[in-house]
């Protein structure tokens, strides 16, 4: 049974003792500091690149369907795909006559590296030829003027709607419809910048350029190109739907064989979706290790600092235990102490973290000029501080307790002989 | 005899020292009633410290009985004496053994912190006990802010502030001046008088003659046990 009146006691002995040996305290707690500053960091990393990936996915949508030549995901299929035949334009258009069940099947082919330039800029980037169709699925979403029509489609005009990347390299300072630019030293008349969509690793999507399809067939030829049908279901629910039948009627187009693999690869937002996991994981990891190394650092430095604290105040001890004090009262003083000890730490810790964090977020912010940016709090979430709490409490606990056992073992009359 | 408190039978305590074995105390018996005050006496390492923690359950005894207020300390627990620490016995200490950095108020209150009484009620009882003692007007004062004689008084105000069965004090007047020495005995005297049951170990006769019954031991055997009128 613990009292309360030895509780308090405790709690007055370790704010007293902190006070007396500030410096002391502060440089044993830097283990503790760095460590609950990890955990807060990490943490908020993690929470950051979930909203923002959450975001991104979103706006390109979930319920998108890519039947390709190509697995995005698989570089172990990598010579399965690379023996595949390619996928016809033909056959994309047959899947879009044949398909019932989603919104839009769209045609799409892209030239990796093409050059484009305006004025003395240029750049090399992918340069995708689609139909206007795209214009109309969230991916095509535009920022500033309009996406290509179908009688541009059709009448193969020389127009391109530009990625927010692309606009902000070439035309920094001001708007990029109206301008001409060149690919593959073609003039083509700007119509229109797509809005923001990619981060970190995704920020290629902002880069690619949109012409129509019979304009990229007299830029770049469409002779040993594969093709890919962009899907959309219309809603995430529709998805094992639109995936079945996109699946069959392609097999039918492709004359695959019933016993026969698919001899096409399906991609979906998933693939990246793995690719945000691994990220999320390595921060996992790093953090975790350093977290741990920390607090191994931490821990000994404050079980360290206790045995001198035990040491240093054997009479004291011995004073308490004549008076009345059980082993548990003493068990109890030494564990407070270390956990306050550590609750000091993570007290220097939080508002450091908070400054890096909002220093990030800041510098991220500016950076990446990126909406999705304010999916993530520049002040780090209640939780974490009490998940930064809890662990230093469990720290503080763990540091503590073989100190803290030897001080509630010690023979009173040994104790109190202690000069 | 009236109720009796401390009851031992044939106790020694023997300290281990390598090869050799230290015989701090040899079959002692004594019994110590209620509102006595009773003087330890006996030359340097004769075993009156080693008694009195004891007596005090500070320390437990390698064989013999030891019977207090009924109950067989032996058999008990390490908390099981602490407590019995904490309610029945007030300890003095040659020494003072004061927390240096509390004031003295809260040094009389560290006893009752032990027995779960609320904050309140301590502080309450920690200032009738230091004004029992005429300190009234020192409760703030650390102990390095007081006198010798000073620092005595907040540790017997300490010793008191349970209403404790018993007062053990081991050389209280060591450390002080023959002046301030008697004014402590002076206290141990109207403490004794107020009925209180007190226990004074000491090797000088002076101090001694304070008390009602002398009990004098050496070489850890108990030499004699009068009582003095
Ligand atoms: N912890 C101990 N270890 C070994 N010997 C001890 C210990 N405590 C006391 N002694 C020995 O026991 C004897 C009695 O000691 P003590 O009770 O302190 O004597 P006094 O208080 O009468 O001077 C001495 O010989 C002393 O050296
Ligand atoms: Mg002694």
């Amino acid at each position: 049974m613990i009292r309360s009146s030895e509780f308090a006691e405790s709690f007055r002995i370790a704010v007293a003792s902190l006070r007396a040996n500030l410096l002391r305290s502060v440089l044993t707690t830097g283990g503790v500091v760095v460590g609950i500053f990890i955990v807060v960091l990490m943490g908020w990393l993690i929470r950051g690149l979930d909203s923002v990936w959450e975001q991104t996915i979103s706006i390109i949508g979930r319920d998108m369907i890519y039947i390709d030549k190509w697995n995005w995901a698989g570089g172990r299929n990598w010579r399965l795909a690379e023996s595949r035949k390619d996928v016809t334009l033909d056959q994309v258009m047959a899947l879009a006559d044949r398909m019932e069940s989603p919104e839009y099947v769209i045609p799409m082919t892209r030239q990796w590296g093409g050059s484009i330039s305006y004025g003395s800029k240029s750049l090399r980037t992918s340069i995708v030829g689609t139909d206007s169709d795209y214009g109309a699925t969230p991916a095509g979403s535009i920022l500033d003027g309009r996406f290509f029509t179908s009688v541009e489609d059709q009448q193969s005009s020389n127009v391109a709607v530009v990625g927010f990347g692309t606009a902000k390299t070439l035309f920094p300072d001001e708007s990029a419809v109206g301008k001409t630019i060149k690919i593959r030293d073609i003039p083509y008349r700007v119509v229109g910048v797509i809005e923001k969509r990619g981060f970190l690793f995704m920020d290629f999507i902002d880069q690619q350029v949109f012409i129509p399809l019979r304009s990229f067939r007299a830029a770049f030829g469409f002779q040993g190109r594969s093709f890919s049908a962009a899907i959309k279901a219309g809603n995430e629910r529709m998805l094992d739907v639109v995936r079945a039948e996109a699946v069959g009627t392609m097999r039918v187009i492709r004359n695959v064989p019933p016993h026969k693999e698919d001899d096409f690869a399906v991609n979906e937002m998933e693939a990246f979706d793995e690719q945000a996991k691994s990220i999320r994981f390595w921060i996992w990891v790093v953090g975790i290790g350093l977290t741990v190394l920390a607090f191994i650092v931490g821990s000994i430095g404050i079980m360290n600092i206790m045995f001198v604290s035990v040491t240093e105040r054997t009479k004291e001890i011995g004073i308490r235990k004549a008076l009345g004090a059980r082993r548990s009262s003493i068990l109890m003083q030494f564990l407070v102490e270390s956990t306050f000890l550590c609750l000091f730490g993570a007290l220097i810790a939080m508002p450091v973290a908070q400054i890096v964090v909002a220093a990030i977020h800041t510098i991220a912010t500016s950076v990446y000029d990126f909406e999705a940016a304010s999916a993530v709090s520049i002040l780090i979430p209640l939780d974490l501080l009490g998940i930064a709490i809890f662990v230093s409490i469990i720290v503080g606990i763990l540091a503590g307790i073989i100190p803290a056992f030897r001080a509630s073992r010690l023979d009173p009359v040994e104790a109190l002989r202690f000069e | 005899m009236a109720e009796i408190i401390i009851d031992i039978e044939h106790l020694s305590k023997v300290y281990e020292m390598g090869e050799e074995q230290v015989f701090a105390l040899r079959d002692v018996s004594l019994q110590i009633g209620n509102n006595e005050y009773v003087a330890i006496m006996g030359p340097s390492g004769s075993g009156k410290s080693t008694l009195m923690n004891m007596l005090g359950c500070l320390d437990t005894p390698t064989s013999g009985l030891y019977t207090f207020k009924g109950q067989n300390v032996r058999t008990m627990s390490d908390d099981d004496l602490a407590e019995i620490r904490n309610r029945e016995i007030g300890f003095v200490f040659q020494t003072f053994n004061l927390l240096p950095r509390a004031t003295a108020l809260k040094n009389v209150e560290l006893p009752l912190v032990y027995s779960g009484v609320s904050a309140d009620k301590r502080r309450e009882r920690a200032e009738a006990a230091l004004d029992s003692v005429g300190l009234g007007d020192r409760k703030e004062h650390k102990p390095n802010e007081l006198s010798g004689g000073q620092r005595q008084r907040v540790a017997i105000a300490r010793a008191l502030v349970t209403s404790p069965s018993i007062i053990l004090a081991d050389e209280p007047t060591g450390n002080l001046d023959t002046k301030t020495g008697q004014e402590i005995m002076a206290v141990f005297e109207q403490l004794w008088l107020h009925g209180k049951t007190v226990v004074l170990v000491t090797h000088e006769e002076d101090v001694a003659r304070y008390a009602r019954r002398i009990i004098r031991v050496r070489d850890g055997l108990v030499e004699s046990d009068t009582v003095t009128t």
